[in-house]
């Protein structure tokens, strides 16, 4: 059986598996990277029609531009604090989620509910939050009502505050993800663990950072993999909430390069800009990769 | 391995390869006959179909442009006009993408500033040239949209852009209507300390960095002021400019402006005046219906734009209008003019204003003004008293002057960027674009 | 999976004799446990249900009252007309339609082409297997952003602007990479003797992934296939620049459409967003145990 399994029939067998995904990863991702490329070393790409090769000068417009810096400063904040919200608040609420000490049945609502802002359209939460964090919207009205608030707070247009906020938005809308992944992971230990490390005395404490923490060690590294990729793509969220603003404030990568392309029409000037946003997540995939590799 | 196993493992394979394969290019086909279908404008019986995507319909009573339309198919039996409706900042994005995409909708909605850019993209008509050729008589065109000479769209229909104020809340102030800057200030004060609500609010955000034109530089225009020089070229530093920068800092400096302003779009806007969060905007006219709808109840007039103090002049009064164009490469060229001589005509364009509380773009209607709504009666008073304002109109990348301007305002008023140094950065960008 | 272990685990607490909180009695100990755990559960879901909660009472309240100051939690008047408003609208079930055809497409789809590749990635090995396991990697990597400027052109090119056919290959090829990862995870668990054996009674190769591996794995199916309908059913950026025509939009389009030029219509957009997101609530509640299951063997080794 082995050596039928490297035979060159069985190859071409493999290959001809894979020819639909090659195929479309060929037309619809292979080649639109191409084009783009294609499209950031000439000038007014698709809104001239006779665009002339101008080399990286675009690429060089690019990083002296005080607002891809902005963007890319705003980026970085904005992914890092999301990444590391959802790390935590995953971990805590898988955590409460596989507790032994309630019966199944209040976990599953609990758990249900636990899941619910990730079941919601980017649109939607957008727009939510939107109307709660309006200045005289509910968020301001329960904050200034306990006192935690003196006055009402401009979550959304005051520039001090509106990364945290849109942050903040990010971080309710996609810590779910985190959670049932390691929920998963949790329900994965084996009891037997536990029960070995408590007869030899260890608190729950202890317990979670000697068992809990390294067996889910694979599935946090992973996650946090891919979530600081999908976190730095997110788009609709602040579009659909700032547009970028108030000044450059919650400009990101993506709200940059988009807005490059289709509020000022250029399109070769934001392939440019593109091309470097894939880099960067080229980056993190080679990491991922890198990973994926030592798991297997 | 014997020959027998490796045949079968090709036959196999190939079979795989087959089936497999073929699901891939089913996938693509499907998808290529079902848009085919699509893209097509359907002639089977010598009927035509012709878009026709503006941001118009949700912002008129219901049915109203419908029923134009529907008159208009009567008339025309042979066409039929596909309605594609939307609001207006994402008409503006498909009209981008379908002119990037060689997709344009045949006849379309046309905000001034955006003629300039499609015109030169040559993804809009010239319509000069098409008057010529179907021997339209233009006279009855109250204005025309020009680019190099040439008239790429046609107003629809005007809307001016009064001050609106909430009666309720000025009577709860006790404030009188102002009428100059200074009155202006001290009103919004007495309304920002003697009520819940803010005094004056202005949309800023950069989504669509219009609110320079709505809510900013018709202060500049009602004083006389310009932003440009006498040839067109931009001015952005002058000294009429910078005092109604000046002015808006002080009010932003004072607390009186509606918070949230610096992302606010300009519904987000005109829903704080509907909800009677906010005693005084600059607006549309065409906001009129729906203030009316949303909220039946409140009371509100509409009065001239306060103005610098000891300024006697003429008043710019800001308009913006609904032009129509049509795309450079619609297949039906002659169907499409039809249906803007249609939306031109004396009856249809009246009837279009009268909804619209706007007013026309066919010269020889006169608004009637009979049923009007008593607010716009006042406006047409405003409209007439002044001499109507739209620097942006048929500029460059207008939007994107807007844009230029609309930061550096940000940087003004959240961080108090010297107002020198703003808007000689804006002239600085200003003169690069044009 | 969970049930198996929980007596055990429950076992395991009863008996077991931690050392943090010596001088309590197990039963004390256990008390003080519960407590915590509660309030924690009710911390985190008011943290994640109260903005929900928000939505739900603001689709009841009319467009006034949203913008009320101080806000009241329930309407004085509440009114399921918003909802009723878009369930009789043409246009807006339309867009349902719409997210329905091309959501339930991609999953199909998806999932075809996925468990074929898993497969070839599982069973197999040829050369250049590393390298396409590392292109279907990184494919994640891709922002979006990225591939929107030259999109237009080739679905334009390809006749497929503005259709359904334009969106769902789209979304395919947003979906497959994690489809792919996910199944090949999941065949991995499977044993090479339940296929095996079948082709040394003289199945093919086809057959083995069609009537052995394939029945098997449903439960992993239908973890991919929610993700999936997550996705397609959730997207925004592309949705909005490769359609043109209401016939052709999908909900989240139809709930920005309706925040017009001049106004929101806040109650209806919250009606809508209730109505949009059911059917991804009601698939997660009917099928969270497989969901939770696939996602174990899609990312847990041991």
């Amino acid at each position: 059986m082995t050596s039928l399994r490297h035979s060159r029939g069985n190859a071409a067998t493999a290959y001809a598996y894979l020819s639909p995904t090659l195929v479309l990863l060929a037309v619809l991702m292979a080649l639109p990277i191409g084009m783009v490329i294609w499209y950031s070393l000439q000038n007014n790409v698709i809104t001239n029609a006779n665009p002339q090769l101008v080399g990286l000068q675009h690429y060089i417009d690019i990083l002296a531009d005080s607002q891809f810096h902005a963007a890319l400063r705003n980026t970085t904040v904005f992914v890092l604090a999301s990444v590391g919200a959802h790390l935590v608040l995953g971990l805590a609420f898988a955590t409460l989620l596989n507790t032994p000490l309630l019966p199944n049945r209040i976990k599953t609502v609990f758990r249900t509910i636990f899941v619910l802002p990730w079941l919601l359209t980017v649109a939607i939460v957008a727009i939510l939050w939107r109307l709660i964090l309006n200045p005289s919207g509910v968020f301001n009205y329960v904050l200034t009502t306990v006192g935690v608030l003196d006055a009402p707070k401009e979550w959304l247009g005051d520039p001090a505050l509106a990364l945290f906020a849109v942050t903040l938005m990010n971080i309710w809308y996609g810590y779910p993800f985190f959670m049932v992944s390691l929920l998963a992971g949790l329900q994965g230990i084996s009891a037997d663990l536990y029960e070995a490390a408590s007869v030899d005395g260890a608190g729950p404490i202890r317990r979670f950072a000697s068992i809990t923490v390294p067996q889910l060690r694979p599935i946090i590294i992973s996650m946090t993999l891919l979530d600081l990729i999908w976190t730095s793509h997110q788009f609709a969220l602040i579009w659909m909430s700032t547009g970028g603003g108030p000044l450059d404030r919650t400009e990101l990568l993506s709200t940059y390069t988009y807005k490059l392309a289709f509020s000022q029409y250029m399109f070769s000037t934001a392939s440019a800009s593109a091309v470097f946003f894939l880099l960067i997540s080229a980056l993190l995939a080679y990491a991922y990769v890198r990973h994926q590799k030592a798991r297997d | 391995m014997n020959s027998a196993v490796r045949s079968r493992t090709t036959l196999r394979s190939r079979s795989v390869q087959t089936a497999v394969a073929a699901v891939a290019v089913g996938a693509l086909a499907a998808g290529c006959s079902s848009a085919g279908g699509e893209v097509d404008g359907g002639d089977d019986d010598g009927q035509v179909t012709i878009e026709f995507m503006q941001w118009w319909e949700p912002e008129l009573p219901d049915g109203a442009l419908a029923g134009l339309i529907e008159q208009f198919e009567e008339e025309n039996p042979d066409i039929n006009v596909e309605l594609l409706s939307g609001p207006f900042a994402s008409i503006k994005d498909q009209v981008i993408a379908g002119s990037a995409s060689g997709t344009m909708p045949d006849v379309l909605g046309l905000a001034g500033s955006w003629v300039h850019d499609f015109a030169t993209q040559g993804s809009i008509a010239n319509l000069t040239d098409v008057m010529t050729e179907y021997g339209y008589d233009d006279s009855q065109l109250g204005a025309q949209v020009r680019v190099d000479g040439s008239a790429y769209s046609i107003p629809v229909v005007n809307f001016a852009y009064p001050m609106f104020i909430n009666n309720e809340l000025m009577e709860e102030a006790g404030a009188e209507v102002p009428t100059t800057r200074s009155e202006f200030v001290q009103v919004a004060q007495q309304v920002t300390d003697a009520t819940d609500a803010s005094g004056f609010v202005a949309a800023l955000g950069l989504e669509q960095p219009n609110g320079i034109q709505i809510d900013i530089m018709p202060w500049n225009w009602a004083s006389g002021g310009t932003m440009l020089t006498d040839d067109g070229g931009p001015a952005a530093d002058n000294e009429d400019v910078h005092e109604t920068v000046a002015f808006i800092k002080e009010l932003w400096d004072a607390g009186v402006m509606a918070p949230g302003g610096l992302t606010m779009a300009e519904q987000d806007k005109v829903e704080e005046f509907t909800n009677g969060r906010v005693a005084m905007m600059v607006s549309s006219l065409a906001h009129i219906n729906l203030i009316r709808e949303n909220s039946p109840e409140l009371d509100f007039s509409v009065v001239p734009m306060p103005v610098v103090d000891g300024y006697t002049g003429e008043s710019g009064v800001r308009y913006a209008e609904w032009g129509i164009g049509m795309s450079a490469n619609t297949e039906h060229p002659e169907e499409s003019w039809k249906l803007i001589e249609f939306i031109m005509s004396e009856d249809a364009n009246g009837e279009l204003s009268g909804f619209a509380n706007g007013f026309p773009g066919n010269a020889n209607v006169t608004p009637d003004l009979t049923d009007a709504d008593p607010v716009f009666q006042d406006a047409f008073e405003i409209w007439q008293a002044g001499y109507p304002a739209s620097e942006f109109t048929g500029l460059p990348l207008a939007d994107e002057l807007m844009r230029i301007f609309d930061q550096e305002l940000q940087h003004v008023l959240a961080e108090d960027k010297p107002i020198d140094e703003a808007m000689s950065a804006v002239q600085q960008e200003w003169s690069g674009t044009f | 999976m969970a049930t198996p272990t929980l007596p055990r685990q429950r076992d395991r607490v009863a008996t077991a004799a931690p050392a943090v909180v010596r001088g309590l009695t197990t039963r004390q100990r256990r008390r003080i446990a519960l407590v915590l755990t509660v309030t924690g559960l009710v911390l985190g879901a008011t943290f994640a249900g109260a903005p929900i909660l928000w939505m739900l009472l603001s689709a009841l309240k009319s467009n006034s009252e949203i913008f009320a100051y101080p806000p009241s939690l329930l309407s004085d008047n509440p009114s399921i007309q918003p909802f009723i408003g878009i369930l009789q609208d043409p246009r807006q079930l339309r867009f349902f339609l719409n997210s329905y055809v091309v959501a339930l497409s991609v999953v199909a789809l998806t999932l075809l082409v996925a468990v074929h590749a898993a497969y070839a990635f599982s069973r197999y090995e040829f050369p250049g297997k590393h390298l396409m396991n590392v292109v279907v990697i990184s494919v994640q990597a891709v922002p979006p952003v990225t591939l929107l400027i030259p999109y237009f052109g080739l679905m334009v090119a390809l006749g497929l602007y503005n259709s359904y056919a334009g969106l769902i290959l789209t979304y395919i090829v947003f979906t497959l990479s994690y489809a792919i990862i996910m199944m090949t995870g999941y065949f991995n668990t499977l044993p090479r003797e339940l296929d095996e054996a079948a082709r040394v009674d003289g199945t093919s190769s086809f057959g083995a992934l069609w009537r052995i591996l394939i029945p098997i794995s449903l439960p992993g199916m239908v973890s991919v296939g929610m993700y999936t309908f997550m996705i397609a059913w959730n997207e925004y950026l592309f949705a909005l620049t490769l359609t043109r025509t209401d016939d052709m939009r999908t909900v989240p389009i139809g709930i920005q459409l309706l925040m017009g030029q001049h106004s929101y219509d806040w109650n209806q957009m919250m009606a809508m967003s209730v109505l949009g997101s059911l059917p991804v609530i009601v698939l997660f509640v009917f099928f969270q145990r497989f969901f939770i299951g696939g996602m174990t063997s899609g990312s847990v080794k041991h």
